[in-house]
């Protein structure tokens, strides 16, 4: 016995209820905050975003356009698979994929509205690209870009269908992204790539997207005729995915949506129990264990060491920034384990280990990660002549500390306070806690304010000055160490 | 030397809004010896451990601990081990790697301490090398126990022990705790299972006997 339920009137129902449960101008208010966070965005970053779409002068190469597009292309698909990219709400995932209705019709609107926004994304990263590479924008060829975002996102969801298809592409992704970068950093660093030749003319470009488009429309087809063939499994993974992301924005809680992508990561993984290491204290052993566990991780921060040389041509404020912040980042591997003990002490009291113990142990790991990246970013700069004279890599001792801090620093600030009071101005409120949450770890890296003003000024790194910011981040870090923690108390929340 | 029962509990009062749970509570557990807390769902066993636990604060009343009030202090902790809290686990280490952590936290030697004895009486042994997100709930259940069981303490604060586990698993676990007594450990629990207290070597008491000042 075969029975539909038509789609549109229960959706038409469900859109309608909950309409009737909202406030009068409720919507309105939600646009304006959008529309408002928009415009901010724009007044505030105004200078960055001009310099990324229209630079003055175009830098990048015909070899060094195509890798920009590959490395965006690449990221842009590795964010799709990791959204589904065909989904339902959390809601429909619960009441409409089990009930009698049309699958194709329940998971098309989310096809739809990916493909919408990767080909704007595309559209934009093209405009982008052509901008640094051409100094003159090709509508032609932004379109071009567009269709090539819709077509990543229908890859991205015959790969929801096929695994085998999905590790494959992934990998190819991944792989592009790494050759990318490569060529990237190579260019920066002095590699001459070869000429492209003329830039394609119109009449050239003009029948290619022609066909591209063609080729789209009948792929488009195809997909959404298939689209109903998408497990349900990975349909309720990505609606879990959509629903978390939905939670993060909402609630400014980034915690959960890296909360989910680790839990996922090691549910995928089949271990083997092994020996923490004897000579080091228990939870630095347990740090060093998963550190080893993450290889892919620990190669992907590795090579992230050279990325800062994409910025030799930027301000040297922004180089400055991004090695402070790297230097966290890279420190930041391991940390999830502090941040489960801060959000819920129960492990902590099963181990018996005070707030000082469980701070200074969970240091160790941290340290040497950030400290290495700062060392050997620093070294990377330095060599490349991108940096004003003087041994800059020492610096690394420094930053490494700091970072380390910054990292355990946001780790222990557990979930964001929302039970604080906002800050009301003319255009709406502030809310305090996600703020304060957002800032919290990184307000230590204050302490690497010598090297940011060295390196924004293009002063030479004189030895007094290196010694200095040593002194500093030395001393930082054992305040921090001492004064947040305390001998008698178990929990990791500064106080 | 003064010898301190494990736990005392005077007079002990706890609501939640206007609903009063546990109202002029008195409990006495003495060292080395085992109580049973029994009762139906909802008339506060779970709070009077919590209570017990320092990890929830009663309205009013006296309840000390080894002879101290019990706080969230890491000598507490070091004393008591308890399951009274919903578990949460480090992601990226086995069911093996956890105990040995707790193991290795104590100062104990792991070769020594008897891990896969202990997971294997539990019936883990085969799920050593699993992260425990991915056991059912029968299984976190003994994992738990067989991580409080294994680290030393003192006092083992334990809200239904027996709770999703078949017959076999709850005698297995009963027998631990009677060891646990035996070897002058003190227990505190609460269960809906007569069976398995009686088993466990602890002594039954209602809550019914607890409130309105009848101590023990």
């Amino acid at each position: 016995m075969s029975y539909l339920v038509e789609l549109r009137p229960v959706r038409r129902w469900i859109r309608r209820t909950r309409a009737s449960h909202r406030e009068r101008g409720e919507t309105l208010g939600t646009a304006y905050t959008v529309v408002f966070c928009i415009g901010v965005t724009i007044a505030i970053f105004n200078e960055p975003l001009a310099a990324v779409f229209t630079p003055l002068v175009p830098h990048l190469t015909g070899v060094g356009a195509l890798a920009a597009a590959v490395v965006c292309a690449a990221l842009l698909f590795l964010g799709l698979r990791r959204l589904g990219p065909v989904t339902v709400s959390r809601p429909a995932s619960y009441f409409l994929l089990t009930a009698p209705v049309s699958r194709r019709r329940l998971l098309a609107p989310s096809l739809h509205a990916v493909a919408a926004g990767a080909g704007l994304s595309a559209a934009a990263i093209t405009f982008a690209v052509l901008g640094h590479a051409l100094a003159a924008g090709s509508a032609v060829l932004v379109v071009t870009g567009a269709l090539v975002g819709v077509l990543l996102t229908l890859l991205a969801s015959a790969a929801q269908r096929r695994p085998h298809l999905a590790t494959a592409t992934d990998a190819v992704a991944r792989v592009a992204l790494a050759l990318g970068l490569a060529t990237l950093v190579a260019e920066v660093t002095g590699w001459t790539p070869p000429e492209f030749g003329a830039t394609p003319a119109t009449s050239v470009v003009l029948p290619l997207t022609g066909a591209l488009a063609v080729l789209v429309t009948a792929a488009y087809l195809a997909g959404v005729r298939d689209i109903a063939r998408t497990p349900n499994a990975e349909v309720l993974e990505s609606a879990k995915t959509a629903g978390t992301l939905a939670d993060t924005a909402y609630s400014m809680e980034p915690s959960f949506l890296s909360d989910m992508l680790e839990r996922r990561y090691w549910a995928r993984r089949r271990l083997r129990s092994t020996t923490l290491h004897r000579r080091l204290p228990p939870l630095t052993a347990q740090d060093l264990l998963l550190a080893r566990r993450r290889t892919p991780r620990l190669l992907w921060t590795a090579a992230s060491t050279a990325l800062p040389l994409l910025l030799t041509a930027a301000p040297p404020w922004l180089l400055a920034l991004t090695l402070v912040l790297g230097s966290s980042l890279a420190a930041r591997a391991t940390t999830a384990t502090v941040k489960t003990d801060a959000t819920n002490p129960v492990l902590l009291r099963l181990l018996g280990l005070d707030s000082r113990q469980a701070v200074r142990q969970r240091f160790w790991i941290p340290l040497a990660l950030a400290t290495t990246w700062s060392t050997v970013a620093l070294a990377l700069l330095q060599t490349s002549g991108a940096l004003p004279p003087g041994q800059w890599w020492l610096l690394g001792a420094a930053l490494g500390p700091i970072g380390a801090i910054s990292a355990l620093r946001a780790a222990r600030s557990g979930m964001a306070r929302n039970d604080l009071i906002p800050i009301d101005t003319p255009m709406g409120s502030l809310p305090t806690g996600p703020l304060l949450h957002a800032f919290s770890g990184i307000d230590m890296l204050i302490l690497a304010v010598p090297t940011v003003i060295q390196l924004s000024q293009g002063w030479p790194a004189a030895y007094d000055m290196i010694l200095f910011q040593l002194v500093l981040a030395v001393a930082g870090t054992q305040a921090y160490l001492t004064f947040t923690t305390d001998p008698t108390r178990l929990n990791l929340s500064p106080r | 030397m003064v010898e301190h029962s494990a736990v005392e509990v005077e007079n002990l009062y706890v609501s939640y809004g206007s609903t009063p749970v546990l109202v002029n509570v008195g409990l006495t557990v003495p060292a080395g010896a085992g109580v049973c807390v029994t009762g139906d769902n909802g008339i506060g066993k779970s709070t009077l451990l919590r209570c017990v636990s320092s990890l929830q604060q009663p309205d009013s009343g006296a309840i000390r601990v080894f002879g101290a009030e019990p706080g969230d202090s890491p000598a507490f902790w070091a004393t008591v081990a308890t399951t009274v809290e919903p578990p949460t686990w480090y992601l990226g280490l086995t069911v093996r790697e956890h105990a040995e952590l707790v193991c290795r936290a104590h100062g104990q030697d792991p070769e020594d301490a008897g891990i896969d004895e202990a997971l294997e009486r539990l019936g883990l042994g085969a799920h050593a090398d699993a992260i425990p997100p991915s056991l059912s709930s029968g299984q976190k259940q003994r994992l738990t126990l067989a991580l409080v069981l294994l680290r030393p303490s003192s006092l083992l604060i334990l809200d239904e022990p027996e709770q999703r586990l078949d017959p076999d698993g709850r005698a297995m676990v009963a027998g631990m705790l009677a060891e646990y007594l035996s070897t002058g450990g003190s227990l505190l629990l609460a269960s809906h299972d007569d069976k398995f207290a009686v088993a466990s070597g602890a002594e039954i008491v209602t809550m019914e006997q607890l409130s309105g000042g009848e101590d023990r």
